[in-house]
């Protein structure tokens, strides 16, 4: 057995060249593979990040018929009292903000817009001061300033500034129905823009101080629902116990839902995407493994004539057997130490800085919340998945033709081109 | 004789005068009478026009009292769509689809065929004074006629327009205009009757346009072609088993 290890590894070294090319085809086939994996995996969880940070947030309070109606809009279904109940979960460690969202109809005028328009939007009415301990829109603004309390402003996205050729400085008005059914129309300026890097929210965001929309509104300090930062945690679900005890206390009719149920259409499609990712996966592997198999099958073929002269010699079948395959074991041995080493290299490059795909997300939806930038993320698992199957898949493939090669006599292996 | 004529000339100045001695509420009981009808049918087609261009769509209508009222859609766009409004509720039926529609809440909010008319705007009852606070502001001629213009401000938050302000005519109680504004008294939308009919001895507009102040070139004109007044009814007309059918 040392014997056919020896003979093995000295074959290794012998053949410096074709042992080199055949292991850098395994390892450019394992690195894709850790490196598309890395880059789906990063997609769905940066996605799921953003969402959290510009448009769920962790959990949201609501009155129980305002989520029955929640397509509506409802703002007669509200919080009376927010700030009370966001006092009350302060004290228990929880930090949560008011919003107020509602639709409006946004009316252009030529004098900023250059011709008269009018478009449907969906308004945020945000707490300035306190929007930002639960959301993260503070790093995202790059032009202006962002709301303060009480003022006639807005602050738009940047694509949906964009869209509408909106600048700093311009006006803008909003006629919406009020708390029970009466039209009001607002004068609003904006005063900022952001880059929110959650696309569906850059591409739509319309925000005001939640106090101005108030007194326009006749929300009488209400607000339709308020937003709560809750720690990265397994115990999600204990936490939202503990938030519905708290609010039980106050009112019967609110209810606390987690981001997953607020988001379930994204998960939903999330879920659909995940069967696709896998697809893509297996495609990768299966580019890996072909590219592996043909340099194995070449490698085998064109040492027939020698293995049948190991074989005059004397050698029995089981150990030239052995020896091959022991042979494509190393050779994808270091392939797949290669190939790991080159995916982790490419993926320390695609966690820390990523790829800028802006340009491709600007103008169609990927159902993925990412705007530009594209990181990956460390998937132990698939690294340990790839070395391993770098390493068998050689020794499989080399099998089949050796068997083949042996069962033909030695005169023809010495003769075969 | 000098005398005389001077007094003539005096009592037909007064006569204005003499007929606004009506109060506000009877003008408007008067007016919501005027547009009531035990039954009525009606056939017309509402011209929607806004930046895009102009739209046609014509219309068979039914109604019986205040709260109950079927239109049925005649042109090709829109052939075979019913709206049907019962007391407080809508319902909608799209014959392509076979599908009906409940309307409540916020989607009565909508726009009617994409009018300056909503769904909302049908609704309700003939009951403004339950709803709004009037005041006489004066008197004005709206095309020949006399009109006391009347300013409505909304008793609760629950009805759409906070301010309205209407011209009704001294004489036959219908309004020739209309402005609807928001409580700080921004104009949204105004109404003007330009054209009128005469049915059964009552003056009805046969004419009407309704445009949105805040939307450059948004207006709808409704015109009735024909309006029969009191005509007998089969009540089964406005019941969901019949908008199916």
């Amino acid at each position: 057995m040392k014997f056919i290890v020896e003979l093995a590894l000295k074959n290794l070294a012998r053949y410096k060249r074709r042992t080199i090319i055949t292991a850098i085809a395994i390892a450019v086939g394992l690195m894709m593979y850790i490196i598309v994996d890395s880059m789906l995996i990063g997609a769905e969880y940066e996605s799921m990040r953003n969402l959290r940070w510009y448009e769920t947030s962790s959990a949201r309070i609501l009155d129980s018929g305002y989520w029955e109606n929640r397509m509506q809009l409802p703002l007669d279904k509200n919080i009376a009292q927010p700030y009370r109940i966001i006092e009350e979960l302060r004290d228990e460690g929880f930090v949560g903000t008011p919003r107020t969202t509602f639709s409006a109809d946004m009316i252009l005028s030529s004098e900023d817009f250059g011709e008269e328009g009018n478009l449907p939007v969906l308004i945020t009415a945000i707490d300035p001061r306190t929007d930002n301990d639960v959301f993260r829109f503070e790093d995202t603004l790059i032009e202006g300033r962002f709301l303060r309390p009480g003022e006639d402003a807005v602050v738009l996205g940047s694509w949906f500034a964009e869209d509408l050729g909106a600048k700093v400085g311009y006006w803008v008005t909003l006629v919406t129905r009020g708390n029970g059914g009466f039209y009001e129309a607002m004068d609003l300026q904006v005063v900022g823009i952001v880059n929110c890097p959650n696309p569906n929210v850059n591409r739509t965001l319309v925000m005001m101080p939640i106090d101005t929309a108030g007194d326009y509104l006749a929300m009488d300090g209400a607000a339709t629902e308020i937003n709560i930062l809750l720690p990265d945690s397994k115990d999600a679900n204990g936490y939202l116990v503990e938030i519905q005890s708290i609010i039980d206390q106050s009112d019967d009719n609110l209810a606390v839902y987690s981001w997953e149920a607020l988001a379930k259409d994204y998960l939903a499609i999330a879920e659909a995407k995940r069967g696709g990712t896998g697809v893509i996966l297996f495609l990768v592997f299966i580019i890996a493994a072909v590219g592996i198999s043909n340099t194995m099958l070449m490698a085998i073929y064109e040492r027939i004539r020698e293995l049948g002269m190991m074989r005059a010699l004397g050698m029995t079948d089981s150990a030239i057997h052995m020896a091959f395959i022991i042979e494509a074991g190393g050779i994808g041995l270091i392939g797949s130490i290669f190939g790991v080493i080159f995916g982790a290299f490419g993926n320390f490059f695609l966690v820390n800085y990523g790829i800028n795909f802006g340009m491709i997300m600007r103008d169609m939806d990927m159902g993925y919340r990412i705007q530009s930038v594209l990181k990956g993320a460390w998937n132990p698992s698939a690294i340990i998945i790839a070395f391993l199957a770098g390493f068998i898949l050689s020794m499989l493939v080399a099998w089949i033709p050796t068997r083949r090669a042996l069962k033909m006599d030695i005169p023809a292996c010495l003769r075969h081109q | 004789m000098k005398r005389i004529f001077l007094i003539i000339i005096i009592l037909i100045a007064l006569i204005p005068f003499a007929l606004s001695a009506i109060t506000v509420e009877e003008i408007i009981n008067r007016m919501d009478a005027a547009e009531t009808f035990s039954t009525s049918f009606s056939r017309g087609e509402i011209l929607s026009t806004d930046r895009f261009g102009q739209k046609t769509s014509t219309f068979n209508a039914w109604a019986r009292g205040a709260d109950e009222s079927l239109i049925e859609f005649t042109s090709v766009a829109e052939r075979g769509q019913k709206v049907l409004r019962t007391k407080g509720e809508i319902y909608l039926f799209y014959p392509d689809a076979q599908e009906l529609i409940r309307l409540q809440g916020a989607a009565l909010r909508q726009s009617l065929l994409g009018s300056d008319i909503s769904y909302e705007d049908m609704t309700g009852e003939k009951n403004t004074l339950a709803q709004y606070t009037a005041t006489i502001e004066g008197q004005e001629s709206i095309g020949g006629r006399f009109c006391h213009i009347i300013t409505m401000v909304a008793k609760s938050r629950t009805v759409a327009y906070p301010v309205q302000k209407i011209w009704v005519d001294m004489e036959t109680f219908m309004v020739w205009k209309a402005q609807y504004s928001t409580q700080n008294g921004r104009l949204l939308k105004e109404m003007e009757v330009l054209g009128t009919m005469e049915v059964d001895g009552r003056i009805l507009p046969s004419r009407t346009a309704v445009s949105d102040k805040l939307k450059k070139d948004s207006k709808t004109i409704m015109v009735l072609t024909e309006m029969q007044i009191d005509p007998p009814l089969d009540p089964s007309i406005f019941s969901l088993q019949n908008l199916t059918w």
